[in-house]
């Protein structure tokens, strides 16, 4: 079969439609992780949402319930007891170890084939069903609606959070709400990449943007477009080439921030050098 | 405010604050580190609620949200966190709190206001984090004022400045006072930079708060008996008054220092002029 014939396949296709739902919410999302020095926060809910998804699996239910549950647990959690800087990440710190125990508990009472866990560490994209697609574009269309609906409150509450709550704002409210958007992102993007590998989409795409763009709107566009191409052209090559779509993602997407670092490093001396 | 007081964490901060702040005036918060000058402020705006006493702000009681009422903070995570230009931060100063989607229509012009009125303008549109402490300052300035508030609270904004960079932040505050008509209230650790434009001085020590005109709370009688000791005021030929024997609480600016008295007054006093001049 040539690359273009395995490119109609249902499966690709199934597994492209999921990849642009999920690139569009983590855009919006990893904006926030990044401005907000939460990469921590975004890494551990990944780790919380595996012993979630390895206890739903021993009780007998599909692991996205495990996921779901887990992850907005330990947002709310973290949202609500995280409010400022000094002490978040001790409280993300030990809400993490807490789940993760747990997780070890889960996996040993599990005598079964530890399939669905296996998936859940590395993202199982190609294995994406119809109806995965419409659970993942639906929470990524929530995810985005809701981000946008409380970008400004959002955005004010995370760089000046003494003026805005003097402005009427619940500072705490507001980081309750980013880290369910957050917990919300990452069960999604599990389905795709998996725990390990969340990061590729939430983090690495959203520090380009940063590095690049300066207006919060405009640094949201760049951070989807980059999550976008770095998970289209990475599903493209792992059919085309081979290898795990995960691996080309995360290259794609670390890759494009070293050139977003070494392009912003560019047009900085060549301002120097114009003044 | 009428016999105000505040408690944290179940200690007493503060008790029997009684102050009037008129309109078009400057009130400078002075005092110790940790004697409580923010939360004074605090108060005021509504994000600290008094445990005892009365407090009337523009006639009605403190609120969180009373777009007449503009609030600097001592520190902002936007100046070091982001890339965000000063533009949008003094946007946010204006639609920051409305949730939703539509956005305002006079929203660039209100923004160019307040960047005219504090001088802004000419590096609104570098990010936050380039910039100098006055600029940024000038900037924050911006996005308290972008209401054009009645009462406009200031968290030490000198803080950090050099000494031309607070003369010029000095002025901008008296010019924001002039045009606007408003009642300012800054706290500062230094009266030096400000001495000439203040209407009246709020001190904050031992748990006491003092109010009244420049010369009728600092002076050598006032102090003395607010902090139980003899206190010395010198004004040096060009009019800077340094205060000497506040060894305990004010002297010294860094609390976890090793040793907090001098032997050697020499030295001491070298260290209180630091403080004062600072």
């Amino acid at each position: 079969m040539s690359v273009w014939q395995l490119l109609q396949t249902s499966f690709v296709q199934n597994a492209f439609y999921a990849v642009t739902a999920v690139s569009l919410a983590a855009g919006v999302v990893g904006y926030f992780v990044v401005l907000r020095r939460q990469a921590f926060a975004a890494h551990a809910i990944g780790h919380i949402g595996f012993a979630g998804a390895a206890g739903a699996v021993l009780i007998g239910l599909s692991p996205v319930w495990g996921l779901l549950a887990f992850c907005l647990g330990a947002g709310l959690v973290i949202g609500f007891a995280g409010t400022d800087l000094d002490d978040r990440d001790a409280v993300v710190g030990v809400t993490l170890t807490a789940a993760l125990g747990l997780g070890v508990l889960f996996i040993s009472l599990y005598s079964g084939y530890a399939n669905a866990t296996y998936s859940i560490l590395f993202g199982q994209i190609l294995g994406v069903s119809v109806s995965d697609v419409w659970l993942v574009a639906a929470l990524s269309a929530a995810v985005v609606l809701a981000s946008s609906g409380v970008f400004r409150p959002l955005l004010f509450a995370s760089v000046d959070g003494q003026s805005a709550a003097a402005r009427g704002l619940s500072v705490r409210a507001m980081s309750i709400v980013f880290m369910s958007l957050l917990a919300l992102t990452t069960v999604v993007a599990i389905q795709i990449v998996g725990v390990l590998l969340v990061f590729s989409l939430l983090v690495a795409p959203a520090a380009s943007a940063e590095v690049l763009t300066r207006h919060p709107g405009r640094a949201v566009v760049v951070a989807t477009l980059v999550a976008l191409g770095s998970s289209w052209l990475g599903l493209f090559l792992a059919v085309w080439i081979g290898g795990p779509v995960s691996f080309w993602i995360t290259g794609l997407a670390s890759t494009l921030y070293l050139v977003a670092r070494v392009v912003a490093a560019l047009r900085e001396r060549g301002r120097r050098v114009a003044a | 405010m009428r016999d105000g007081r505040v408690d944290l964490s179940g200690r007493p901060i503060w008790q029997d604050a009684s102050f009037d702040v008129e309109g078009g005036s400057i009130a400078v918060i002075l005092g110790p580190n940790g004697a409580g000058k923010s939360t004074l402020l605090k108060s005021v705006v509504g994000l600290v609620g008094l445990s005892g006493g009365t407090l009337e702000v523009l006639g009605d009681a403190p609120h969180r949200g009373d777009a007449r009422v503009g609030y600097m903070a001592q520190s902002r995570e936007a100046d070091s966190l982001t890339s965000l230009t000063g533009r949008d931060y003094v946007g946010l100063g204006y639609d920051g709190r409305r949730f939703g989607w539509r956005r305002s229509r006079d929203k660039v012009e209100v923004v160019e206001r307040a960047l005219e009125l504090t001088g802004a303008r000419p590096f609104a549109d570098q990010p936050l984090r380039t910039l100098s402490g006055g600029q940024r300052q000038r900037l924050a300035l911006a996005h308290a004022t972008v209401f054009r508030p009645q009462l406009l609270l200031l968290d030490e904004p000198l803080a950090g400045l050099d000494i031309a960079a607070q003369a010029e932040i000095v002025d901008l505050i008296n010019l924001i006072r002039d045009t606007t008509g408003a009642a300012v209230m800054v706290v500062a650790h230094d009266l030096n930079p400000l001495a000439h434009v203040v209407d009246q001085v709020i001190w904050v020590a031992r748990r006491q708060v003092r109010s009244g005109p420049l010369d009728e709370v600092v002076n050598e009688t006032t102090l003395s008996a607010l902090y139980g000791h003899p206190i010395e005021i010198i004004v040096t030929p060009r009019g800077r008054r340094v205060i000497v024997g506040l060894e305990e609480e004010f002297a010294h600016p860094h609390p976890h220092g090793t040793d907090h008295r001098h032997e050697d007054a020499h030295e001491h006093f070298a260290e209180v002029y630091d403080e004062v001049t600072r």
